[in-house]
């Protein structure tokens, strides 16, 4: 906190109408492994993001070195460039209102006393299932992350605030091999403490996918219902939501949904909503990271869009209160509104359930390229590594190698087709499996 | 040297009590800043400074790293101590692999007339105001972005084998694209200069001039055909030489890759990979190119030849990958910054020159395309099988061993191996640049490269029109 009050102190000397302080301490321990844990490395970060105002002109300047002489040099060269910016006329201040909202699940003081001995038993176990669980199949890649942070929050009128948080992370890529065919799986968890994150469970999933995949092929393509599993329904909803329901991009006219606010976007059984309470979820805290406490913000209720996310900013240009979204892409950079937990409400169905439904169909476990998606079209775009024609409510033949088009805001629309009940994340987003009535399988 | 200095060496001693067979400490401080102005306003202005220290240790016959920017003394031996508990968290024992290099002892910071950091944010803004505002010069102009970049990077580097290097390297640039519409179609075209110097290398340039002729080859540009696709000989300019090679070549001999079974050129040492007229060489100080004297582990970055007349002699190697490929270590163990540690990385990729005239070259082709990088698009490349894809710049049609109209939108592609093979004649006119915009990306570490090399001409290369 100490550095924190002090960079606002020393811009406010210096002059600067307004000063906000931001100052993240963090411990990160980064494993990366194959059939061996390898590459191990154990970084301590600490850093400094200082914005200032005089008047309506703002700047930022960050730091790593926090002693008392660089934030005095950081205040400096902040205000330095604010006397050469442009008047913004939206601006008006920094966040005022700082608090925390009760939350849990976010910090797990055994991810900040953890030892190497407890990571590798957990990690060598779930090597030895890459490695053991079938006799075709090796790992390729792995990396396994490990963070605690500490955020200090502070600003020019007498605002301060600090808290804790810890986040853990893995992915892997296994690799199978027989009788000249070749196939890989892949898959990741992101959760806040070591006792959530279940790695054997990662490691035979990417075993079973691997081998499952050895005979896919592409499929003849068409238009026909297709299930995407939770994982990839989660992708698809922070790819194709998160940047439309943004308030910076609907006041710049870069969002679909500008002037929707109020109408229905979405068939009457689809519920999203924004969460940085939810217990334990990956993108849960108190407060934002402009010290603004989170909260639950309903964005689509029975197909209705009701609110979009806001930071301090973006809320005082609309005359509205900030949703408690403001995020940073670190501390050296300012703030803009981002999801914290953006979930797709689950419904009742279990996916075996789905699938059992679904008379002609393909269901999908993996996609590349998702990001070729356009959210303000709403064009979906992605290349099927995983998926399994479905036939007669079973899970026929592995395909891979086709191509998923469709509109996202048609699909939205129509309503998915059923909505599954086994909630999972990738990264901040929650989705459960669902089906899509129909889309576009480009084929061989 | 520098003030952490003693402090380091204090470190290295203490890591050889707690049993470090080796211990290698690189504090870097890194100052940088973007101006980026966006049709005649600033657009923003961000600056930031980073330092701190990494610790690499061999202990128990494990490689263990870790990294701090908490530079108090106790930091610095909790760092230390996470780098020692890291090498021995793992059952590796590829701390036993590092090849032993030279140990150096050099100052070899690159000497700067003007830090731009000394300069006035206001004088560097209105610079760039008044580039972008002459490149308003057609009413088919349709949008214009300038950009100044500058950062100062100083690495030392101490070890326990006595090493103790350090490299101060500035890096400056100038950067513009313009937007240019005619009947419907656009074009976009960007280019930059930059140059490991100080200040002085902006103030003696015209960028007003720089950023009007973007403008130029913006509106030349939209009101030209796009290239009829096919296979054909071509000239390649510098720029694309360089980028192609970077890519689509470099990264193949790195010997990481190599070592673990991912790269085309594999088992291929000593083998013809390229025509009689192809050398290609990774050098650390090449006039126009990133200053990279040492890498950060110490060893010097010399000359490395790769391929000599044509014969694949050798791959880009660190410490570690030296050890898997029993080879020497030549200087290529580069990190991000101290958060990361040293893998196998290039520092200045190109062509050597041969003695053709830029005309000469031309004049050998029929029917051709003359390939140009400025205004470059980007591309793709797949590392494992060497074949890479280009949007180059507006280039130019060669007919009857001339250099004829604009041609925009060309995509080259193809694979590396079998355009090197038809190489028959290489320029005389050697080009060099690093840019203070771009980086070049691996396993998530990103890093400074030069690029360059002549002009030169390959019988055959598949062109695509967008």
């Amino acid at each position: 906190m100490d550095i924190a009050n002090l960079a606002v102190k020393r811009a406010s000397d210096l002059g600067a109408t307004e000063a906000e302080a931001f100052v993240q301490r963090s411990r990160k321990t980064k494993i990366g492994f194959a059939e061996e844990a390898h590459d191990v490395n154990s970084v301590t970060s600490m850093g400094l993001g200082l914005r200032v105002a005089l008047g309506k002109r703002t700047a930022m300047y960050s730091t790593s070195i926090l002693t008392g002489e660089e934030v005095g040099v950081a205040a400096e060269r902040a205000l330095g460039i604010a006397r050469v910016a442009p008047e913004d006329p939206h601006w008006k201040h920094v966040n005022r209102l700082y608090g925390s909202s009760p939350v849990e699940g976010h910090f797990d003081e055994r991810i900040e006393a953890i030892e190497y001995e407890e990571i590798m038993g957990k990690l060598g176990s779930a090597i030895a299932i890459m490695k053991e669980r079938d006799r075709r199949v090796k790992p390729t890649r792995g990396m396994l992350t490990l963070v605690s942070s500490k955020v200090s929050v502070a600003n020019s009128h007498g605002e301060s605030i600090e808290g804790r948080w810890t986040a853990a992370e893995a992915w892997t890529t296994v690799k199978a091999e027989d009788a000249g065919l070749e196939s890989t799986g892949s898959e990741h968890r992101e959760v806040r403490s070591w006792k959530e994150l279940d790695l054997d469970q990662m490691a035979a999933d990417a075993v079973d996918k691997a081998v499952g995949f050895l005979e896919a092929k592409p499929i003849q393509g068409g238009v026909m219902p297709v299930i995407l599993r939770n994982q990839v329904a989660a992708t698809m909803l922070r790819i194709m939501m998160s940047s439309p329901i943004n308030a910076d991009n609907v006041q710049k006219g870069g969002s679909p949904f500008a002037d929707k606010l109020g109408e229905q976007i979405a068939a009457e059984d689809i519920c999203i909503m924004d969460d940085g309470t939810m217990t334990g979820g990956f993108g849960t805290n108190p407060f934002d990271e402009e010290g603004h406490p989170t909260q639950r913000t309903p964005v689509v209720e029975g197909g209705v869009l009701n609110n979009f996310l806001y930071d301090s900013y973006t809320a005082l240009k609309d005359d509205v209160d900030s949703t408690g979204n403001a995020m940073r892409a670190g501390y050296s950079s300012p703030p803009t509104p981002a999801p914290t937990n953006l979930i797709l409400k689950g419904g009742t169905a279990s996916p075996e359930e789905i699938i059992r439904d679904t008379k002609q169909g393909l269901y999908v476990e993996g996609v590349i390229g998702e990001w070729l998606s356009n959210p303000v079209s709403g064009n979906l775009n992605m290349t099927v590594t995983h998926g399994y024609l479905v036939e007669g409510g079973e899970l026929a033949k592995p395909v891979n190698g086709v191509v998923l088009a469709g509109n996202f805001h048609e699909a939205l629309r129509e309503g998915f087709e059923i909505i599954g009940d086994d909630t999972l994340n990738s990264g901040g987003s929650y989705a459960p499996t669902v089906k899509i009535r129909r889309l576009t399988v480009a084929g061989k | 040297m520098n003030a952490y200095e003693d402090q380091m060496e204090k470190l290295i001693d203490k890591a050889e009590a707690l049993g470090a067979s080796y211990a290698g400490v690189l504090y870097q401080r890194r100052d940088s800043e973007a101006i980026e102005v966006d049709n005649k306003a600033l657009k923003s202005y961000s600056s930031r400074s980073f330092s701190g220290l990494g610790v690499r240790v061999v202990h128990g016959g494990a490689l263990g790293y870790a990294s701090t920017s908490d530079m108090s003394w106790e930091g610095m031996e909790r760092c230390l101590e996470q780098s020692v508990k890291a090498a021995g968290s793992t059952a590796s024992t590829e701390g036993g692999i590092l090849r032993p290099i030279a140990v150096n002892t050099v100052d070899a910071g690159l000497p700067v007339k003007v830090s731009p950091f000394d300069v006035p944010p206001e004088e560097k803004v209105s610079l760039a105001l008044d580039a972008n505002e002459a490149a308003w010069n057609s009413d088919q102009i349709r949008s214009a972005r300038t950009r100044l970049g500058s950062i100062v990077d100083e690495r030392v580097f101490l070890s326990s084998d006595g090493a103790s290097v350090r490299v101060v390297t500035p890096l400056l640039g100038f950067g513009h694209s313009s937007v240019a519409e005619a009947a419907g179609v656009k074009e976009v075209i960007g280019d930059s200069r930059s140059m490991c110097a100080g200040y002085e290398f902006i103030e003696g340039r015209d960028w007003n001039t720089f950023a009007s002729e973007v403008s130029d080859l913006a509106v030349e540009a939209v009101a030209s055909k796009t290239a009829p696709p096919g296979t054909y000989p071509v000239v390649v300019d510098q720029d694309v030489v360089g980028l192609v090679l970077h890519e689509a070549l470099g990264h193949a001999t790195e010997g990481d890759i190599v070592a673990t079974g991912g790269s085309v050129l594999g088992g291929k040492l000593g083998t013809r990979i390229a025509s009689d007229p192809v050398t290609i060489i990774d050098e650390g100080v090449v006039e126009g190119g990133y200053y990279y004297p040492y890498d950060d582990e110490g060893a010097e970055k010399g000359r490395t030849v790769l391929v000599e007349k044509g014969i694949l002699k050798g791959y880009l190697t660190d410490r570690r990958s030296a050890g898997k490929l029993d080879m020497e270590p030549t200087g290529n163990g580069r990190s991000q910054d101290f958060e990361n540690f040293p893998i196998v990385r290039q520092t200045n990729y190109y062509m050597q020159p041969g003695d053709h005239s830029l005309e000469e070259l031309v004049e050998g082709v029929d029917h051709g395309i003359l390939v140009q990088g400025r205004g470059m698009k980007g591309g793709q490349v797949e590392t494992g099988m060497g074949t890479f894809t280009f949007g180059v710049g507006p280039s130019r049609m060669i007919r009857n061993g001339e250099a004829r109209e604009l041609v925009r939108g060309v995509v080259i592609s193809g694979s590396v191996l079998d355009v090197l093979k038809t190489v028959d004649a290489v320029g005389d006119d050697f080009k060099m640049r690093a840019s203070v915009f771009g980086v070049c990306g691996k396993n998530g570490q990103q890093v400074k490269v030069g690029t360059g090399g002549p002009s030169m001409r390959a019988l055959r290369m598949t062109v695509g029109g967008q």
